[in-house]
């Protein structure tokens, strides 16, 4: 009897050792994944601090640093502070490479946060092997629809809605409001126009007039002139500029040189005061009625109350900077990205982070006036849009006085004018 | 007595480098000996000698000898002679000389000098063919081993090492016998996963093939030796007229007079010819930084638009004068040795190659509509279709199963357009299968037998990373060429010290069993400019991906 116990019992300790084992040679867990510690987190970020298109972008990291401090000073997130990492990649995806280097192997991020642009978030995906290495990209500032996709982008989320949406969405607009007149398009010759002519078709839109750009040759002279020309020569009453706001400049400002007039609708991306007037204050009237989208409240409407908070944090962070709409997406952002970390909770790792926002993301609280669309196999932000039109200060206010906001997916599903309600703010803004 | 001991093998070692630095290349082949021809000056020993095929080879050690012996494989040499009227490929006229380590075939044997000087010693074969001669480098190592014990029987560990070509060579050494091979480095190694070479190759000439001239060969060279030789040269000098003529047109976008005219049919569309450059390097997926391209500079006046527009391209001009070359000379050796064409692209989806590069060179592509068009221009270029029984020796030939059984030091640059660092990444990803297999049976073992014995890791990755900016440019605005290039680009660009470190690092795992922690490991590959990180990924190769 004493035999078999001690049989039993040194079994049982040889399977706890084999149990150990076993868990030990699991892939890193809590303790082993960089930029967490007990009372800290580090993120990153790489976005154009400098070069042709930093004006605007410039004010992301600042804004969403300017949160995280707030929600630092008030007791952090489970406990952690969060730091944020800046670098510049000046907007050229070889650059944002190398810093998302950086900030993976020598700062050792926890995860990056708000990566920028399309080509720069394709480019750090491809190169730095996110995926294998089970590093989060959290919500990242491009709409390209691919990156919703879970499966070919495990560990990265989107923020915005996808490109293809907002193509789907202005589609109707233009079906609407549009229907007998000649329509131009002017668009960004890489998937972020990609998915506009996808969005496009799906809504049965067809343009007279394609003009495509590859991105970055809206900085030369030549590349406005030219797509002026071809707008006059095709008559189009109505054009639509799915582009960056560096390309609205060139076409406001050769159209009004060319005395050429247009019913503009600019894309969400494409309709940014700051960045208009970074290259010469005089054109931000040029957006002056032209039709523009977006998902997040205007930053001039001091009724929202995430809008207010925004606000207040700001101007205490950085009181010689303007609130506008890249300090609301910034500040979106760094909500966004608390929300994550507080639910993933107190044992905080990556994979933990990734299937939290997977699993509760659709539910986090936001400041977005249409759904979050966060699942298992969709890793989509925002899905939906409000339309508006601009004032001569170059802000965009909804049609109508009110936000009436539409929503859709990035595959066939119809658009629909949306009944989300926004959910309360949590307390002082702060993580629930 | 001990001092005096000390002193004597100081005295030794310097003596020993002293002589090796004067002396080694002095010593001449001497074909078909059956046993080497020794000196012995100033306590160090070197023998020549020649194999059994006729391979010449060289081994040095001193009278300190400590027991272990570095056996070195050199790089590729080509099989054929080439004229200096295609320079800077040629003048070169086929040599078997024996090298016994790295960087001495330029004459440099500091690397030679500081082993022999610890108390290595060190051998190295010529070979008795060149080119793809994993066969011949492999009996040669194997008999150059034996030779070298016979003539210093305290020989205890073999570490066996090489460049590029010689890396695939020491780590077949390593598969195939063992018994024979204790440690490993491998640096800048070659290595052809699932015909991933051959296809890297293959897919940038049969690019320049279809834009820029018709007439280059992707394979289908003649069986007749002195044709094949003619054909072989040939290829090279369209591939340079082609580069020089693409230089020429960067700025302006013009295409070489000898485009196809698919090629002109894209020039008239305004389509650059830097554009279609890129895109065949993104088919082949070569890399987009060189030696003095890196990708994030631009000059005066241009600094944001060059790096977006111009700069992939003009890495890929850089380095596709290596890859067209070794294209050539390779896969004309490979048919030669197989008895058919090696290169197939029949069923290559080259749309799905470039797709993730688009958005990330957009404007150097100009835009993706353009990517279409280039893509669709393909079609006018018939394929290659591969002999099944040809490609079915090549495993054979210069295949690798890519374990990792001995202690292993890998070098690699992260921007290396000859072998790139994507065959580092197929060692690393492999050896983590088998590390976690290993481990899994170690977990299985100790469930029996209540007794955990943890595996012990025996891979090193050194990295020798890009760094984001290095380029110069002149007073014209063009990458200066004389400048110095940039770290971690390049084929086998390595210093002595870090050869001497890779080296002194696999040794010490050889005698003590294991690889000391990460931090000694990670201070002793900074100390010499390379890096240690284990979290460091890059890219698989295009055509596994």
């Amino acid at each position: 009897m004493i035999r078999t116990n001690r049989q039993k019992l040194a079994l049982t300790s040889a399977l706890l050792a084999v149990a150990a084992l076993t868990a030990s040679s699991l892939p890193a867990q809590a303790a082993s994944d960089p930029g967490v510690t007990a009372t800290s987190i580090k993120l990153g970020i790489t976005v154009p601090m400098t070069g042709i298109a930093s004006p605007g972008y410039n004010k992301i990291p600042g804004a969403m640093k300017a949160y995280f401090d707030y929600v630092n000073d008030n007791g952090g997130v489970n406990g952690r502070k969060i730091t944020l990492v800046i670098k510049d990649d000046q907007y050229i995806p070889s650059t944002a490479v190398a810093k998302a280097n950086e900030l993976i192997l020598k700062d050792k991020v926890f995860a990056l946060v708000g990566t920028l642009g399309t080509a720069s978030t394709k480019a750090i995906s491809a190169s730095t092997q996110l995926a294998k290495r089970g590093i989060p990209s959290l919500f990242v500032n491009t709409g390209f629809s691919g990156f919703a996709d879970a499966k070919a982008y495990p560990t990265t989320f989107s923020i915005l809605p996808s490109y293809q949406m907002e193509a789907k969405i202005m589609g109707k607009f233009l079906a609407e409001k549009y229907a007998d007149k000649k329509l131009a398009l002017i668009y960004q010759d890489d998937d972020f126009g990609r998915d506009a002519l996808a969005g496009f078709k799906q809504a049965g839109i067809t343009f007279g007039t394609y003009i495509p750009y590859a991105s970055g040759s809206q900085s030369l002279p030549a590349t406005g002139a030219g797509w002026i020309s071809k707008l006059k020569a095709s008559g189009a009453e109505v054009t639509v500029l799915f582009g960056v706001s560096s390309a609205s400049t060139a076409a406001l400002a050769n159209a009004y040189a060319a005395q050429y007039k247009t019913q503009w609708v600019l894309g969400s991306v494409g309709g940014d005061a700051t960045t208009i007037a970074a290259t010469n204050k005089a054109y931000v009237p040029l957006l002056y009625g032209a039709k523009g989208f977006s998902f997040a409240p205007a930053p001039t409407d001091a009724t929202d109350e995430y809008i207010k908070l925004f606000q207040s944090i700001y101007a205490t962070a950085q009181p010689t900077q303007t609130f506008d709409n890249n300090v609301v997406a910034g500040m979106s952002n760094a909500f966004l990205a608390v929300q994550a970390l507080k639910a993933a909770g107190s044992d905080l790792t990556r994979a933990g982070l990734i299937k939290t926002i997977e699993t509760k993301g659709a539910s986090f609280a936001n400041p977005f006036l249409t759904p979050l669309g966060y699942s298992a196999t969709a890793h989509v932000g925002a899905t939906g849009y409000w339309i508006g039109t601009y004032d001569p200060t170059g802000a965009l206010k909804p049609d109508g006085g009110k936000y009436t906001v539409y929503t859709t997916d990035s595959g066939n599903g119809p658009v629909v004018e949306s009944s989300y309600k926004r959910p309360a703010m949590p307390a002082k803004g702060l993580p629930n | 007595m001990k001092i005096s001991l000390k002193k004597s093998r100081v005295l030794t070692s310097v003596a020993s480098a002293a002589l090796v630095a004067t002396a080694v290349i002095g010593i001449p082949s001497v074909a078909q000996a059956a046993d080497p021809q020794c000196a012995t000056a100033s306590y160090v020993t070197q023998c020549a000698g020649a194999g059994a095929d006729g391979a010449p080879y060289l081994f040095i050690a001193a009278a300190n000898f400590n027991g272990t012996v570095f056996i070195w494989s050199h790089g590729i040499r080509p099989a054929i002679d080439i004229p200096a009227t295609l320079a800077p490929v040629g003048p070169y006229t086929i040599t078997n000389a024996a090298e016994p380590g790295p960087r001495s075939a330029s004459g440099d044997l500091s690397v030679v000098n500081a082993l022999v000087a610890a108390g290595y010693g060190v051998a190295g074969s010529g070979f008795s063919r060149q080119s793809l001669n994993a066969k011949e480098a492999l009996a040669a190592n194997v008999e150059l081993i034996a030779t070298f014990k016979k003539k210093f029987p305290t020989t205890k560990k073999v570490i066996a090492w090489g460049d590029s070509l010689g890396s695939l060579h020491t780590q077949r050494l390593a598969e195939t016998n063992p018994d024979l091979v204790d440690g490993v480095v491998l640096s800048c190694p070659a290595a052809n996963p699932s015909d991933a070479m051959i296809s890297y190759f293959g897919d940038a000439l049969y690019g320049f093939k279809a834009f820029f001239d018709p007439s280059i060969k992707v394979g289908g060279y003649s069986t007749d030796p002195v044709v094949r030789q003619t054909e072989q040269l040939a290829n090279i000098g369209k591939v340079l007229t082609v580069l020089g003529k693409l230089s020429g047109g960067l700025s302006s976008g013009a295409w070489p007079d000898t485009a196809s005219p698919a090629g002109k049919a894209l020039e008239a569309a305004g389509i650059p010819s830097r554009s279609a450059l890129l895109l065949v390097g993104s088919m082949a997926g070569i890399p987009t930084r060189s030696k003095h391209v890196d990708g994030t500079s631009g000059p005066t006046g241009a600094a944001e638009t060059y790096p977006l527009a111009v700069a992939p391209a003009v890495a890929i001009l850089e380095n596709m004068g290596t890859v067209g070359v070794a294209g050539s000379l390779l896969i004309a050796d490979g048919e030669l040795l197989t008895g058919g064409k090696v290169f197939d692209n029949s069923k290559t989806n080259y749309a799905a190659r470039v797709a993730s590069d688009r958005d990330i060179y957009s404007f150097a592509f100009s835009g993706n509509s353009a990517v279409d068009a280039m893509l669709g221009a393909l079609a006018a270029t018939p394929r290659e279709t591969a002999d099944a029984a040809a490609v079915a020796k090549i495993p054979g030939l210069i295949g690798l199963k890519g374990t990792i059984a001995k202690p292993t030091v890998i070098m690699a640059a992260e921007s290396d357009e000859y072998t790139p660092a994507s065959i580092a990444q197929w060692y690393i990803d492999g050896y983590g299968t088998q590390f976690a297999a290993a481990k899994d049976a170690a977990i299985a073992a100790a469930k029996s037998s209540r007794n955990y014995q943890a595996p012990v890791n025996k891979l090193v990755m050194l990295w020798a990373k890009t760094a984001p900016k290095y380029s110069k440019f002149t007073a014209a605005g063009s990458p200066d060429l004389a400048a110095e290039i940039g770290a971690g680009t390049g084929h086998c660009n390595y210093t002595s010290a870090q050869y001497i470190a890779a080296a002194k690092m696999v040794a010490g795992a050889v005698n003590t069993g294991k690889f000391p922690s990460q931090g000694p490991i990670t201070t002793a590959a900074r100390k010499v400019g390379l890096s240690y990180d284990n979290k460091f990924r890059v890219p698989t190769f295009k055509s596994l991906s």
